[in-house]
């Protein structure tokens, strides 16, 4: 919602800023008529001038206010100065009225379409937030119930089987473990949802040194695939930057994670760079890549889970991406993912930089 | 027959409560369980257990209120345990005399470390066997020295300024516990040392880059991400 000043209509709204690209458009246009009149061409040609004039503050000020004025003071311009006799009125022409009125419909018209173009945009952003909350349930309600499943069946199976041998028994307990460590990672995606909320201005963003979390990261990652090697290297000079560090750890989390069981690789590079503006982490792996069709939907929450012949089509990555999307999206950075030679590469970016409207207090 | 540890777990959900006591009984600790805050506070007056595993998310009382009460009378080391999305009762249950956390869901081995690293730190007063007895520590190729005020690192001396050998003192006479960012703050640089925790990141990126091999993949000094640092501990 766009805050509004109790005493602006929203038909009318008053702003110093529409003020001045009223102002400048108007000067601009007098000053051009101006030159025209020095140069003695003027006749015929003001009109035209200030119908463009119109339009432009149409279209680029909020309401009808700007307009309706530009309109006003266009006509006095026009038939005051720039047209034969000057400096004077002359109401006699039955042009006249014609002229305010065509210019009164064209601004009139601009600002209604201005305003509809907005309210679409807004429209459009929020059809995108409520396609993605339910991408986002739909893609949760199937990450839950598969492994749930999993869980009651291999406990079942244990619990009324006394039977079993313990080979298998053990089997199935380790099944369901490992069903629930996933369900564990599901929910913390879900958290951080939550931790989020739906606006960007919530999130708690604290300089933090970056290789703490990458180190951090890449430390519980060990923990649970000891079977991948990660190597994680970071610049000499410490990198601060501003983040909410447990956000940013599920980020990273997600996609180690998304290599290690998506991508099957065996190594994984966490790197940290420095560029101008932003701090540029990358996990690079050495696994089977992204397909085609995945690359395109990787960070929208669409990605159907995969059940191909190699069988693991619960692990859906769909939540985790998405997630991280939202997480960089939200400390203002941006996501990427491509394909190597061999395995792939996903990065973020997040600005090192206070925005310089924080900075400079005015 | 050695005495066993006795260890009270104050959890009102049942499955948590007795998967923890399962795994302690397992190796070999004596367990008792309190569903309630209340009647956790009073076991341990009744019972005199060696170590409390307290649920911050009790439904009679507030887990930080318990420990307060506790903390007015006894030194008793306290484990909290608490939800991952409640990072700062977290913190705050540390900064009021926590002894170290879990957060769930956490699996057997961390319990078991923190739980073993809790009561080892207090049997002796200076909360460290080996600092107490030859006045260094050491874990891996690390020796921090009280004595003559130096760290050894693969058997080089590192120079440290002395904020920094301070700080490095310090996690190590609390080894393998996490110390928070204003916990360390306050007992280097005082109480009005201000609330930013900048310079005390700064000194630990520049520490690690003195005495680990790769400041980004630590070996001794970890970060507990949104909390605070922990030095590590040989087994």
């Amino acid at each position: 919602m766009t805050f509004r000043k109790p005493w602006a209509s929203p038909l009318f709204p008053v702003s110093r800023r529409d003020f001045l690209i009223t102002a400048v458009i108007l000067l601009c246009a007098v000053g051009l008529c101006f030159i025209l009149w020095l140069a003695g061409s003027i006749d015929g040609f003001a009109a035209p001038v200030f119908v463009l004039a119109v339009l432009l503050i149409s279209r680029l000020t909020r309401g009808y206010l700007y307009g309706s004025i530009s309109v006003i003071l266009g006509v006095i311009f026009v038939n005051f100065i720039f047209t034969y006799p000057y400096w004077a009125f002359d109401f006699h022409n039955p042009g006249y009225p014609l002229t305010f009125f065509t210019l009164l419909m064209i601004s009139l018209i601009t600002s209604t379409l201005t305003a509809q173009a907005k309210r679409q945009a807004q429209l459009l952003a929020e059809n995108e937030r409520e396609k993605m909350r339910a991408n986002l349930l739909r893609s949760v309600s199937h990450d839950i119930r598969t492994p749930l499943t999993s869980i009651v069946g291999s406990t079942s199976a244990v619990l009324e089987n006394p039977g079993l041998s313990e080979r298998e028994q053990r089997e199935l307990l380790e099944n369901a473990r490992e069903e629930a460590q996933w369900l564990i990672r599901v929910v913390e995606n879900l958290l951080s949802i939550t931790r989020m909320g739906d606006a960007q201005a919530r999130i708690a963003k604290e300089p933090e040194p970056a290789e703490e979390v990458l180190g951090t990261a890449a430390q519980k990652f060990r923990r649970r695939f000891p079977q991948v090697s990660v190597t994680v290297s970071a610049p000499e000079e410490l990198l601060m930057v501003p983040m909410d560090p447990i956000l940013i750890e599920q980020v990273l989390a997600n996609l180690l994670e998304n290599a290690a069981v998506h991508g099957r690789a065996a190594n994984i590079a966490l790197l940290l760079e420095a560029e101008e503006d932003f701090a540029k982490i990358t996990v690079r792996d050495d696994g089977r890549g992204i397909s085609r069709d995945e690359l395109d939907h990787l960070f929208d929450g669409r990605l159907k889970s995969r059940r191909p012949a190699d069988g693991d089509g619960k692990r859906n990555m769909g939540l985790g991406l998405s997630v991280c999307r939202a997480i960089v999206l939200a400390h203002g950075g941006s996501i990427a993912a491509r394909n190597l030679l061999r395995g792939a590469e996903l990065s973020f970016r997040l600005p090192t930089a206070v925005p310089a409207l924080q900075e400079v207090s005015t | 027959m050695n005495i066993r540890e006795k260890i009270l777990v104050v959890e009102d959900e049942k499955g948590i409560a007795q998967f923890i006591a399962a795994v302690l009984d397992g190796q070999g600790y004596e367990t008792i369980q309190a569903r309630t805050g209340a009647e956790g506070l009073s076991m341990i007056s009744s019972h005199c257990p060696d170590l409390v595993i307290l649920d911050l998310g009790l439904p009679d009382m507030d887990g930080l209120d318990i420990l307060r009460q506790l903390r007015s009378w006894s030194s008793l080391p306290v484990v909290v345990v608490s939800a991952r999305s409640h990072e700062r009762d977290k913190v705050t249950a540390l900064d009021q005399g926590a002894d170290d956390y879990l957060t769930k869901p956490f699996g057997t081995a961390e319990l078991l470390a923190r739980v073993r690293t809790a009561i080892r730190h207090t049997r002796t007063a200076s909360g460290n066997d080996e600092i107490a007895q030859k006045g260094t520590y050491s874990v891996g190729e690390l020796v921090i020295d009280y004595n003559k005020h130096q760290v050894l690192v693969r058997g080089e001396n590192v120079k440290l300024t002395l904020s920094e050998f301070r700080i490095v003192a310090l996690l190590g006479k609390h080894a393998g516990k996490v110390l928070t960012y204003d916990a360390i703050i306050k007992e280097l640089w005082g109480p009005r040392a201000g609330s930013g925790n900048q310079i005390l990141r700064v000194n630990m990126a520049n520490i690690r880059r003195k005495i680990e091999r790769n400041p980004a993949e630590p070996e001794y000094l970890f970060t507990e991400v949104g909390v605070g640092y922990r030095l590590a501990e040989g087994e």
